[in-house]
């Protein structure tokens, strides 16, 4: 049956429509959540609230299980979902700035515009911030060019649309069951050094 | 922790559980029957003999021929190349090398086109890619190739060229002996009419 706008059920121009109620459902629960605040976010960081990791790691948890589920039943034909490629020394590096970023600046990219959205100033600081990054990768883009494509001196870096389970020849279903545990064990963890923690207000 | 928390947790490792016990799914790998039913109804998958003799003809590497029969008529008679999978043993894990790969064209083919077709629909099934079927399989074969029957003169002449090419696939796959190819030319047989040579009558009176 799915994937809805690959199989044409949905018709490809609903395609921005249809993203833009995400966005804003998307938008309001992480408002909700109080993703917003830069303190809560980089909480994370320092030990003093743990919302982004329950959050992200329930999120990632029940759609992966979802996925599962929906591609045993037949609702859902997983080959036909996008895997973003992998690109190791691109990843790697992206990974680093993205979380130097994440952790001196308080947002990620999308919190950042729910912050500016509600009128925080740090907010609207940081997706400025955003803007420029996006400015000075494109205008060095010449430089990186090997890096994000996998040519030159990166060559090889290019593995492919493969997933962690493809790569260690796992099967998909005991690696969620697995990646589950981990996540449950995260919260009561994260529980406990919550209650020891000396509160902080924000 | 609160029980709610507690509850949860183990709701999601418990539903998470559940991928492990579940019977693995039967329309893994499996091509669904509607798109079976478009591709059994689409005459594609039947290349005719002639492009079968002309791609063996060229040596085209790409071709894997498939008979299909039971052993005994594969040792009696078969195409030249051709491998040896008889319809029962089909699904022996042994022959999947064959079947299941991108780079080669397979060509079922047995006596009729019956049992050829048979296994088409069985690795189609099993989604294998690039298969055919012989059309009319050895029986057209022989008509067509080995047998060619001569056009009527008043025929196109790409019947003639038709013929041609298959009895020289004859020839090929060795049947049949050339066609006397005759050089008469009109004009050829034109009598010649020798003159008489004239005596000159000697001596007077």
């Amino acid at each position: 049956m799915g994937p809805l706008i690959p199989l044409d059920i949905i018709p490809d121009t609903w395609n921005n429509v249809i993203a833009v109620a995400i966005g804003i459902a998307f938008g309001f629960i992480m408002e909700g959540s109080g993703f917003s605040s830069s303190r809560k976010i980089v909480g994370l960081f320092y030990g003093y609230d743990f919302t982004v990791l329950k959050v992200f790691f329930t999120a990632a948890v029940t759609s992966a299980i979802g996925l599962l589920y929906f591609g045993y039943f037949g609702w859902l034909d997983l080959s036909l979902i996008y895997i973003h490629p992998t690109y190791l020394t691109a990843a790697i590096v992206g990974g680093l700035v993205m979380g130097i970023g994440f952790v001196s600046g308080g947002y990620c990219p999308g919190t950042s515009l729910i912050g500016a959205g509600i009128g925080r100033i740090d907010g609207m600081v940081f997706t400025v911030g955003l803007m420029l990054g996006i400015f000075f990768f494109s205008e060095t883009f010449t430089w990186l060019e090997g890096m994000y494509e996998g040519t030159g001196f990166f060559a090889g870096d290019f593995l492919g649309y493969i997933t962690i389970t493809e790569y260690f020849n796992i099967s998909p279903n005991i690696f969620i069951v697995g990646f589950t545990i981990v996540a449950v064990a995260a919260f009561y963890f994260t529980n406990l050094i919550r209650k020891r923690v000396k509160p902080v207000n924000y | 922790m609160s029980k709610t928390y507690f509850l949860l947790g183990a709701l999601l490792i418990l539903v998470s559980l559940g991928l492990v016990i579940l019977p693995s799914s039967e329309n893994e790998d499996k091509v669904p029957p509607e798109k079976l039913l478009t591709e059994l109804m689409s005459q594609s998958r039947f290349l005719p003999p002639d492009m079968v003799a002309a791609r063996l003809i060229d040596e085209d590497p790409s071709i894997l021929l498939i008979d299909v029969r039971p052993v005994e008529e594969y040792s009696s008679y078969s195409l030249p190349g051709a491998l040896n999978i008889p319809l029962a043993d089909l699904l022996k894990n042994d022959w999947q090398p064959y079947l299941n790969q991108n780079s080669m064209d397979v060509v079922f083919f047995s006596n009729g086109d019956l049992q050829a077709d048979q296994a088409w629909v069985l690795s189609t099934r099993l989604g294998f890619k690039n298969l055919y079927v012989m059309e009319g399989g050895l029986n057209l074969w022989f008509d067509q190739i080995m047998q060619p029957e001569k056009p009527p003169a008043s025929a196109a002449s790409e019947a003639f060229d038709l013929y041609s090419f298959r009895k020289g696939a004859a020839q090929y796959f060795g049947g049949g002996a050339p066609e006397q190819v005759s050089n008469k030319q009109s004009g050829e047989n034109i009598p010649i009419i020798r003159r008489e040579k004239k005596t000159v009558a000697a001596g007077g009176c």
